[in-house]
């Protein structure tokens, strides 16, 4: 029980202390005092300048995009009621992407800075949409990680034709920016496109989260202890895709999170998947943080990719837990 | 006084007809038991009672309204429902699965008001389960969970109960505690329908037996009037040679 308590607040702290490391930390250290002063706009201009527009924007980059991978993936899981959903594995991240990178190409992001966000958001409720419509026709969750196994492999390929077709070498690293994702070079104006977006995802997944714990119960239970369960398939859908889109828009499809960060957090919250949204968020957040420091320290001659670099830890953890899985109900 | 009536009630899935014409009544005070063989239609009856999928024609009512008027928190206040048993989704403890019966009230495992608290704590140990409380439900036998889910149940306080075979795959003892179980909220001023499919626990247990096969009621009364020789020849394709109560199934015929 008191680990539960804790779980907050040290989640909390942890996420602040990487956010503070992540502007110490760069190409060129800056020492605590001069972050500091940075911070409250009285230190050196140059400073002020390096925590403004570079190392914070990014650390909140990569943070708003773990929290909402996390909060998604905790969500999703809670209503297909397996630990293996996720925007990346079902394939919401790389429908978003593939939206995005179409507007990119046809220059529709021109248009207006709005262009782009929405444009992931539509690819990542289409792709969430098709998956709860799916997810009422089947009862097995192993489909509907097939159906998002496709969904990834369609966005992908249909990726791969616009690399194949784009123009100059610009658009091409444009859009293998999208497909890898990276919070590099995000400036406070792209955070503030996307936060709208997360937050209202975010928040539709935080009202309606009670249904989720009485989903453990199976579906018929559920609507037999009270459960609208059209209402909820359609909110949680709504606030995963709102929020797995607006990530998108900022960083590009990173994935893997999602189901790293809920997992961790489940034994600490009595796997109530209510309980789990908010810490996994937290974690998620986090992990990125600290993904996107490594990101900048290590002395590669192009930067890793961050979304990279989450593939690789997540990969991994993901095979682990589907291995250890015991089959239950599907 | 929370009836659940349905008044000529059919339901179809697609061509097939799986409820034609049904009349059932459950009242506080009773213990009903649902018979029939397998593919009767004793589920769907049960779901186009509750208002779970519309029915055809005919009607349900629960509490005088129509069951599919009243939204899912509505008819869980006056009705628990058990489906037939599925696994559980996480490992939860027991004590935020039985809370889960709350969700009517607008309780979730981690927000409990005092009188969500107060139900949660006499359905654990109704159900005997307070040594269990805190015990992971993956940890638990058939029989514990089996008691959990009645706990859950129970927890509602709501004043009717419908268990859709609470008691398969249960050893003998397991079913008696948890008939027992239903039987005491019976007595506390409960109305509980309970699907069986043995036939002797369901007449030791029940004060009115209902009979279906292929999508209708055929009989509908108290064990010693329509527990018959005859009417487990028709309804089971059985011969049974009954005594009283106690019945003794011979063969398939």
């Amino acid at each position: 029980m008191n680990s539960n308590t804790l779980l907050l607040p040290v989640l909390v702290a942890s996420t602040l202390a990487a956010l503070f490391a992540a502007c110490l930390l760069g190409s060129t250290p800056m020492p605590a005092d001069r972050v500091l002063m940075a911070f409250l706009g009285t230190g050196d201009t140059a400073d002020q300048l390096v925590i403004w527009q570079i190392r914070l924007p990014r650390a909140l980059a990569a943070f708003l995009t773990g929290a909402a991978l996390g909060i998604s993936g905790a969500a999703l899981q809670g209503l297909l009621r397996n630990p293996l959903a996720e925007p990346g594995v079902l394939g919401v991240s790389a429908s978003a992407s593939l939206a995005a990178t179409f507007s990119l190409y046809y220059g529709l992001a021109a248009i207006s800075i709005w262009v782009l966000p929405v444009a992931a958001i539509l690819g990542a409720l289409a792709a969430t949409a098709l998956i709860a419509l799916a997810a009422i026709q089947t009862r097995s969750v192993v489909t509907l990680i097939l159906i998002g196994v496709g969904l990834s492999s369609f966005a992908g390929a249909a990726m791969s034709l616009l690399m194949n077709l784009a123009p100059n070498p610009f658009s091409l690293s444009d859009m293998i920016n999208w497909m890898l994702g990276s919070v590099a070079n995000r400036s406070f104006q792209e955070v503030g496109l996307a936060i709208p977006f997360i937050a209202s995802g975010a928040a539709i997944l935080l009202f309606t989260r009670r249904g989720l714990s009485a989903l453990t119960l199976g579906e018929e239970a559920a609507s037999g202890v009270g459960l609208n369960l059209r209402n909820q398939r359609i909110w949680t859908v709504l606030g995963a895709g709102l929020a797995t889109g607006g990530s998108v828009a900022l960083a590009g499809a990173i994935g893997f999170v999602g189901i790293v960060a809920p997992h961790m957090i489940r034994p600490f919250t009595g796997h109530d998947p209510a309980r789990s949204l908010i810490p996994s968020a937290l974690l998620a957040g986090l992990i990125l943080v600290v993904a996107d420091i490594g990101v900048r320290l290590l002395p590669t001659s192009n930067e890793l990719k961050l979304g990279v670099v989450a593939a690789l830890i997540g990969a991994p953890a993901f095979v682990w837990i589907a291995m250890r899985r015991r089959t239950v109900n599907d | 006084m929370t009836e659940l009536v349905t008044t000529s009630l059919t339901a179809k899935a697609g061509d097939a007809t799986l409820v034609e014409g049904a009349e059932l009544r459950l009242a506080p005070g009773e213990l009903v038991a649902l018979l029939g063989p397998n593919g009767a239609g004793k589920t769907s009856l049960l779901r186009a009672a509750l208002g779970l999928v519309k029915p055809d024609s005919g009607n349900a009512t629960l509490g005088g309204t129509e069951s599919t008027r009243l939204s899912p928190m509505q008819r869980a206040r006056q009705i628990a429902y058990l489906p037939q048993l599925r696994p559980l989704a996480w490992p939860n403890t027991v004590r935020d699965v039985v809370a889960l019966g709350r969700f009517a009230y607008g309780a979730a495992p981690g927000r409990l008001s005092k009188e969500d608290a107060a139900a949660i704590d006499r359905a654990i140990t109704i159900c005997d389960l307070a040594g269990l409380s805190h015990r992971r439900t993956d940890t638990l036998s058939g029989g514990e969970l089996a008691r959990v889910h009645c706990a859950r149940a129970f927890a509602a306080e709501a004043p009717l109960l419908i268990a859709d075979e609470p008691v398969a795959a249960l050893d003998p003892r397991h079913q008696f505690r948890v008939m027992d179980m239903v039987r005491q909220f019976v007595d506390r001023g409960g109305g509980a329908l309970v699907v069986l499919h043995d036939i002797p626990l369901a007449a030791r247990y029940a004060s009115r037996l209902v009979w279906m096969k292929e999508g209708r009621i055929i009989a509908d009364g108290p064990p010693a009037e329509t527990l018959t020789e005859q009417r487990m020849a028709d309804v089971y394709g059985v011969k049974a040679r009954i005594g009283g109560l106690n019945i003794e199934i011979e063969g398939a015929i």
